[in-house]
């Protein structure tokens, strides 16, 4: 091979960004894209179902979803008593005629709602908090570290019984946001953490002597470093924070009737289960699909920006597997 | 170390001081005790709202008031705390706590300590046998595992495990699907942690599905389910089954003298079989159990000490290993012997859904008795463990992993150590460490994690107070579970922290 190609093959290579490495990698694994692609189309799914109704019964304004039936429709029940599924209504019907598979929609699109909002606002607070106490050290860390430790004393799931029991009522947004506001403790000391190893690098030295502010710094040269840490965290906190809002709605102190949640629906239909199991399990499988493709769509990321992490899981086990053979054959 | 002890507690206090103001003047805020009372028709309610705005000191504004709670739970200093009155239940605040917390403890313990030993044990596993098919089916367990809502696991458990598993005893006869489906579950998951290549794979499996399908066919046919029992042959037969498995795990079985050191310790266990059987009657006590206990730990350690004199850690590891599954299977076999009585006491229902134990039980049989409490555990010991299995699991696979891959593992390999020792002595020892800080965070989350479990299965435990107490706008009650796990979780983040260094000497504390 001549120098002159060699050398173009250097180019290539080193073209690769880091953004394109972490998206190669991250296609590589199999789970996390189906997980991804999963939640992508199940949220369009959910939110189109029962499309978009804003406003009082006196300016209503309504985008009409592809499901016939509202949550809220009384239909008349079919022959079936137990209001077992049919292809009319798919997941059966309730007591009082309403369509199931209409009410899991809803309880979806809002236990997905208080999922993002409880997963944005913690992501964002976590980050802050974490970055200024690393960035900065000192006192600063000390009082903030300390009033982390304090928030996590109190369990997340007694500050939101007490949160959704007084604010439950007050609408499920209410609701997400206070327990957002409580939920970036894990994420804060991550972000610290990280904070604290990077700050002590040359670019960052390279960055002051330079003359960037404290704000330059933090915003252009450690936070995209540490975006690996906010994003994977960010994805647990997702899947967490769906597990602890059912778990809320289902002791009753979270999502409050007339609202739907599927921990609600959970909770409501657990004593139907011997004649009517299917009110039970719709809602718990949707969960566990979410939750579940959440955590996929995380390890992905985690293992998309870990550097240490192999891309060759395969090519090292053949090669382990013929290395075996051939020691087996020469014995 | 002494000294930043100290500062570590003092600041602990410090915070357990800022997070029990905020949730009680949260708490304090957020409703009315007294609105069930001012919504109510009773003509006498004006004195009655001024007697209880006495009694709770309610004119007093909650950051003041605060300060009078604070000096009822310092008298847990001179040994008399007062947690105040329930307004609710109107009785003291620690009365209910003292049914309360032991309720909560046997709840949690079996769960932590199974999720810790299972968890640990099949990370470690799956960590060896990195990429392969037990890695792969391991990990999407764990993120199953992660995704499950314990509330939902709960009633599914109840329904198949509960109720399925009581109409199975009321016919006890597997039939031949349910035989083969069940054999071939185990028969994988061994095949799995044997190993080997594919050959190797599919003859263990083969092995063993055989064996599980001979085991429940003859279960089966001799309705084995309805009066269980091991007997003296079965103790001796897995007592040396498992020897020599923990002999080929800790050893290897080339080390004759760890091997013979646990079969001297099953043959001791299987000598007491009978004595035990005649001391452990129905009037047997606690004591007695834990006298037990100690004897089977000491007796196993010396004779793992006497079988060696140079490198005893291995063989009394072995020896003290088999005495301790010995005498657990003998235990189990008393348990088998009062299975009978129980299952007629039950009315042909042994597996409870609801509750921490059956009330009406007309016995007074210690085995019995117990075998109440072990029915009432198996469900919500069983929910809690799977959930907190997957956090073990995943954690202990990435930490042996991270230390597998450090240069005096690699060392140590180079050196021509074999690999159990390797695995063993080098590796395990430092990726133990970190997951101190995972058991303190267990522990601090007991009282919380414990809320939707008691809630399902009808346990009045901690959780099912706080739960309560918030329900009630019980201020006393709810501070009390509050601060109970407060203090639960800055103790355990310390002593982690404290653990942490005397392990890992590489930390080093300036006091």
């Amino acid at each position: 091979m001549s120098e002159v190609g060699q050398r173009e093959q250097l180019v290539t290579t080193e073209g690769m960004s880091q953004g394109t490495i972490i998206r190669k990698k991250f296609l590589q694994h199999k789970p996390a894209v189906a997980g991804l692609i999963f939640m992508i189309f199940f949220a369009i799914f959910v939110y189109t179902a029962s499309g978009i109704h804003l406003g009082t019964n006196e300016a209503k304004f309504t985008i009409q979803g592809w499901w016939k039936y509202s949550h809220e429709d009384l239909l008349p029940t079919g022959s079936c008593l137990s209001g077992c599924p049919s292809p009319d209504h798919p997941f059966g019907q309730i007591a009082n005629g309403r369509d199931y598979f209409a009410l899991v929609m809803r309880g979806a699109e809002i236990s997905l709602m208080v999922m993002v909002i409880i997963g944005s606002l913690g992501a964002f607070i976590g980050t802050v908090i974490g970055a200024v106490s690393g960035f900065f050290g000192g006192i600063v860390d000390a009082v903030m570290m300390r009033f982390t430790d304090f928030i996590i004393t109190v369990p997340s799931i007694l500050i939101g019984a007490v949160i959704g029991y007084n604010f439950g009522a007050q609408g499920v947004v209410t609701l997400a946001v206070f327990l957002g506001v409580f939920a970036w403790t894990g994420l804060a000391r991550l972000v610290r953490g990280e904070f604290l190893s990077l700050r002590e690098r040359e670019f960052v030295d390279a960055a002051r002597v330079a003359g960037a502010s404290n704000a330059r710094i933090i915003f252009k040269h450690i936070l995209p470093n540490s975006v690996g840490v906010i994003i994977v965290s960010t994805t647990l906190l997702l899947s967490s924070s769906i597990l602890t809002e059912t778990g809320l709605s289902f002791l009753g102190f979270g999502v409050q009737a007339p609202d739907v949640s599927l921990g609600l629906l959970i909770n409501q239909y657990q004593g139907d289960f011997t004649f009517a199991p299917w009110l039970f399990w719709w809602p718990g499988i949707i969960i566990i699909l979410i939750a579940l493709s959440i955590n996929f769509v995380g390890d992905g990321l985690r293992d998309a920006f870990d550097p240490r992490q192999r891309k060759d899981v395969k090519r090292r086990k053949k090669a382990r597997l013929e290395a075996q053979q051939s020691a087996a054959a020469n014995q | 170390m002494l000294t930043y002890v100290a500062r570590r507690i003092a600041i602990a206090l410090l915070i357990l001081f800022g997070s029990t103001f905020l949730s009680y003047n949260l708490a304090a805020y957020s409703g009315d005790p007294l609105q069930a009372i001012r919504e109510s028709t009773d003509p006498k309610k004006e004195s009655i709202i001024a007697e209880l705005t006495k009694t709770y000191q309610l004119d007093v504004p909650p950051p003041a008031r605060y300060f009078l709670w604070l000096k009822g739970i310092l008298g847990v200093l001179i040994g008399k705390p007062d947690f105040g009155i329930s307004v609710s239940t109107r009785i003291p605040v620690i009365d209910s706590l003292a049914l309360a917390i032991p309720a909560t403890i046997r709840l949690v313990t079996a769960a932590t300590i199974l999720a810790i030993v299972v968890g640990i044990t099949f990370g470690i596993i799956s960590s060896i046998r990195q990429y392969s098919r037990l890695d792969y089916s391991l990990t999407f367990l764990a993120f199953v595992l992660f995704s499950l809502p314990i509330f939902w696991v709960a009633v599914l458990l109840k329904e198949y495990m509960a109720i399925g598993f009581n109409d199975f005893l009321a016919k006890p006869q597997i039939d031949l699907i349910w035989n083969v489906l069940m054999s071939f579950l185990p028969g994988l998951i061994i095949a799995g942690f044997i190993g080997g290549n594919r050959k190797r794979f599919l003859i263990s499996w083969a092995a063993s599905f055989a064996a599980f399908f001979v085991l429940f066919f003859f279960a089966s046919a001799t309705g084995w389910f309805r009066d269980p029992s091991i007997g003296i042959v079965g103790v001796a037969i897995i007592g040396v089954s498992t020897s020599l498995g923990l002999c080929h795990i800790f050893a290897g079985l080339q080390n004759k003298k760890a091997l013979y050191a646990g079969l001297t310790s099953v043959a001791v266990g299987v000598g007491v079989y009978f004595p035990f059987n005649m001391i452990a009657n129905g009037s047997a006590n606690y004591m007695m159990i834990v006298g037990f206990a100690i004897l089977v730990l000491v007796v196993s350690y010396f004779i793992g000490y006497f079988f060696t004199s140079i490198d005893r850690g291995p063989v009394i590891t072995v020896s003290m290993l088999s005495a301790v599954f010995v005498a657990l299977f003998t235990v189990l076999d008393r348990f088998m012997k009062s299975w009978k009585e129980y299952y007629v006491l039950t009315d042909g229902r042994p597996i409870q859904t609801m509750s921490a134990y059956n009330i009406t039980l007309k016995s007074n049989d210690f085995w019995i008795v117990n075998l109440d409490i072990i029915t009432h555990l198996i469900l919500p010991t069983t929910a809690l463990t799977l959930i907190s299995f997957a956090g073990y699991l995943r954690y202990s696979r990435a930490s042996v992993l991270e230390v597998l891959n450090m240069d005096y593992v690699r060392t140590a390999r180079a050196k021509g150590i074999p690999e159990r020792e390797v695995i063993l002595r080098h590796a395990l020892r430092n990726a133990m460490i970190p997951l101190t800080t995972l058991i303190a965070f267990d522990i601090a989350g007991i009282v919380g994690g414990a809320i939707i479990t008691e809630n399902v299965f009808g346990w009045r435990g901690m959780g099912s107070l706080a739960a309560e107490a918030i329900g009630a706008q019980d201020l006393n009650l709810l501070m009390a579970t509050f601060s109970i796990s407060a203090f639960l979780a800055v103790m355990a983040t310390l002593a982690a922290d404290v653990f942490y260094t005397i392990l890992d000497p590489r930390i080093r504390i300036r006091g």
